[in-house]
């Protein structure tokens, strides 16, 4: 059930989300947009590439998946009933 | 296919006003919300302004809903330099007491429970609801929306289907309805909520907002060069923080927020004297938030000439790109949306005829809402880049003044006014309803009184004698003036259609006007010495009133 995310107060995490965002890397340039949006530090740059870290920070903002010029980032919504949750927005 | 009249994607602010009003109208209505509980991966500021309250739905207006504090205006702290303290101050915009805090410019709200209340008010209604339920595509034949697909693999079929996804539209992207929105109009929110005592909320923040702006290299709010700003929520027992800034700036370079953000709010939170001294030694944090938003969609003609439906499909709210580009109140147009859909959706499943040609009537009616066009293409948060362009300070104090000042009577004095002639044209009957409505919002507030909860119970009263003389006073003057409005109705609907073209001459007459306007509000705050007790009073009559005086229902004129 849920678990508190990471680091962050007042969100709590439900697992079982499925890989709900993707980076395709043949259209990736690693321009490092994404790095820079994310707040939950979601992202890394690894051989000029992005890659999805780890989601138990993401509040599906989707600024990755604006930013992205070359449309690398395949975005879809977690799971129904998993993900982040709050009572705090 | 299991088949249902209409299916709503979603049950935020809009989708449950959409639903309720299907379902009246006796339509198999259902509402697929992907959290487990509704509410709860809504994240927002938030206040609601009071024309999403006067002009949206009845039932919003004459419910008892989950309200966390009135607000009765907006401060704004023009910062020139931090280190020297060195701000200035536009009051201007504040409903003056004795009105204040009863007559609220908007009402603050957590999403959790507002959702909430409002997808109770639709399942009361006859909707259905499904949560932890996400559509992942939607279904179609020959082009048309028949109906959804879920995350679970279920098709689930429906007449017409009603977009309420919220701001990254992800299906309206993927059915082709509209295209995804460029970095340039989607602002970042970065949002804390603090725990405070009430009384300290009470005693420093009160009924006002506070909003920030500040020169780019004072990085103290957002910059202005990215047309955006820091804004301060109190609530009842908490404040709410949200600092925003676009994602790109005119086709520039995409900041590196993270760290943007880490700085602005450490500087904030150590160097705004008013954070620093009264607020952060009794705030604690308790939450930390973002979400991206819409925020400058109206003001790009071909995003705001993208479609808002297709065949078998309406997009609302978020989903259509109706955020307002000043106050980023994006909850009274999705609320006026959601009910001219589900007006539409009515039609249509009564023609028998959901195609695109009969559904853009509903893109015609948005286009007509005096409201949502005023709130969509607002200039004064975009502008702040020009002033910071500038580095001009007389520019800045202009755009903050017309835009969270008296000045923005200048600009909303016209779609005000025609909104409320039309409504009044449609039941003269509504002024009571209106008055009611603030009066049994703050009873709420100060009880904590809400639909689905006990509430707290109202105080003994001290003088009880006169406080009931004084509640049948005012129950008989609303009765009167629900008689009279019900006598005059015919000549008030002739008045306000005849008046309705007049009311262009509205924002032309209050620019010239505004300095009469500043220097009667400038003298009803010297007032206030004399004022407040009698504000104090209002507010005393309140507390101890009997509730049924607001609840009262009302004839329709
Ligand atoms: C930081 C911030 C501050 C704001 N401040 C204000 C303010 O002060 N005043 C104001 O009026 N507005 C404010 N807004 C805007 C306001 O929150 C939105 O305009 C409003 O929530 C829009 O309502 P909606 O119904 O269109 O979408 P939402 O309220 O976002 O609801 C969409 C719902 O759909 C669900 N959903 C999405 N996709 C799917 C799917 N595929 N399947 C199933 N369910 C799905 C979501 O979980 C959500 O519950 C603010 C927004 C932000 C981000
Ligand atoms: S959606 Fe937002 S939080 Fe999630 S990975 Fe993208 S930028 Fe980060
Ligand atoms: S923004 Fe897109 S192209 Fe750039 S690094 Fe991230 S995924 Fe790759």
């Amino acid at each position: 059930m849920a678990g508190r995310c990471e680091d962050i107060p007042g969100v709590e995490w439900v697992k079982g989300t499925g890989e709900f965002i993707r980076v395709v890397p043949e259209l990736c340039d690693g321009c490092a947009r994404c790095v820079r949006v994310c707040l939950g530090d979601c992202y890394e740059i690894s051989a000029k590439k992005a890659l999805v870290r780890s989601l138990e920070r993401c509040m599906k903002c989707a600024a990755c998946w604006y930013v992205c010029p070359r449309d690398a980032i395949v975005f879809s919504w977690p799971r129904g009933g998993t993900g982040f949750r709050t009572d705090w927005g | 296919m299991d088949g249902y009249d209409v299916i709503v994607v979603g049950a935020g602010f809009g989708s449950p006003v959409a639903a309720r009003k299907c379902a009246e109208a006796g339509l198999r209505t259902l509402m697929l919300e992907r959290s487990a509980r509704v509410g709860e991966k809504v994240i927002s500021g938030l206040t609601i302004p009071f024309y999403g309250f006067l002009f949206g739905p009845d039932f919003i207006r004459d419910g008892n809903l989950p309200i966390e504090r009135p607000v009765d205006g907006i401060i704004n702290y023009i910062i020139k330099d931090i280190d020297s303290g060195d701000m200035e101050i536009d009051d201007s915009l504040r409903v003056p007491k004795p009105l204040s805090p009863v007559i609220a410019f908007g009402y603050n709200a957590y999403c959790r429970p507002f959702c909430q209340w409002e997808a109770e008010k639709a399942l009361e209604a006859g909707a259905e609801l499904r949560t932890s339920t996400t559509v992942t595509d939607l279904l179609r034949e020959g082009g048309r929306v028949t109906g959804v697909l879920t995350d679970a693999g279920e098709e689930i079929g429906a007449r017409l289907v009603i977009d309420a996804e919220g701001s990254q539209g992800l299906l309206a992207v993927k059915a082709g309805v509209r295209e995804k929105y460029p970095p340039e109009v989607i602002s970042l929110a970065d949002v804390y909520d603090y725990r405070m005592d009430k009384e300290d909320v009470d005693r420093i923040l009160g009924y006002s907002l506070r909003f920030c702006w500040g020169w780019d290299e004072q990085k103290i709010a957002p910059p202005l060069g990215h047309g955006n700003g820091l804004m301060v929520w109190p609530y009842r027992e908490s404040v709410h923080f949200c600092q925003d800034q676009c994602l790109r700036m005119d086709g520039g370079e995409v900041p590196n927020l993270r760290g943007c953000f880490q700085e602005y709010h450490g500087n904030i939170t150590s160097k705004l004297p008013w954070w620093r001294d009264d607020e952060a030694p009794r705030a604690e944090m308790r939450a930390h938030m973002w979400e991206g938003f819409e925020i400058f969609v109206g003001l790009d003609a071909r995003l705001r000439e993208m479609p808002s439906c297709t065949d078998g499909m309406i997009l609302i709210g978020d989903a259509a790109g109706l955020e307002g580009t000043e106050l980023c109140d994006g909850v009274p147009a999705a609320w006026f949306s959601a009910e001219i859909a589900a007006e539409v959706a009515i039609e249509a499943l009564r023609a028998g005829d959901v195609s695109r040609d009969f559904l853009r009537r509903y893109e015609d009616r948005i286009r007509d809402h005096p409201i949502i066009q005023w709130s969509i293409s607002a200039t004064n948060r975009y502008n702040l880049r020009f002033a910071q362009e500038h580095h001009d300070l007389a520019e800045l104090r202009k755009y903050v003044h017309d835009g969270w000042g008296l000045g923005s009577f200048a600009h909303v004095s016209t779609p005000l006014l025609k909104m409320i002639l039309r409504t009044l044209q449609k039941d003269p009957n509504i002024i009571t309803s209106w008055i009611r409505m603030f009066f049994r919002y703050h009873y709420n507030w100060l009880h904590e009184r809400y639909d689905y909860s006990e509430g707290k119970e109202p105080p003994a009263r001290g003088d009880r004698g006169r406080s009931k003389l004084s509640q049948i006073l005012f129950r008989k003057t609303l009765e009167a003036m629900d008689l009279s409005a019900r006598m005059l109705s015919p000549f008030i609907r002739i008045t306000a259609r005849a008046l309705e073209p007049l009311s262009v001459l509205a924002n032309p007459t209050m620019k010239v006007l505004l300095p009469v306007v500043e220097m009667l509000f400038k003298g009803f705050a010297r007032l206030e010495p004399a004022t407040e007790p009698l504000s104090r009073k209002l507010v005393e009559f309140i507390r101890n009133a009997d509730p049924e005086i607001f609840d009262q229902p009302r004839r329709k004129g």
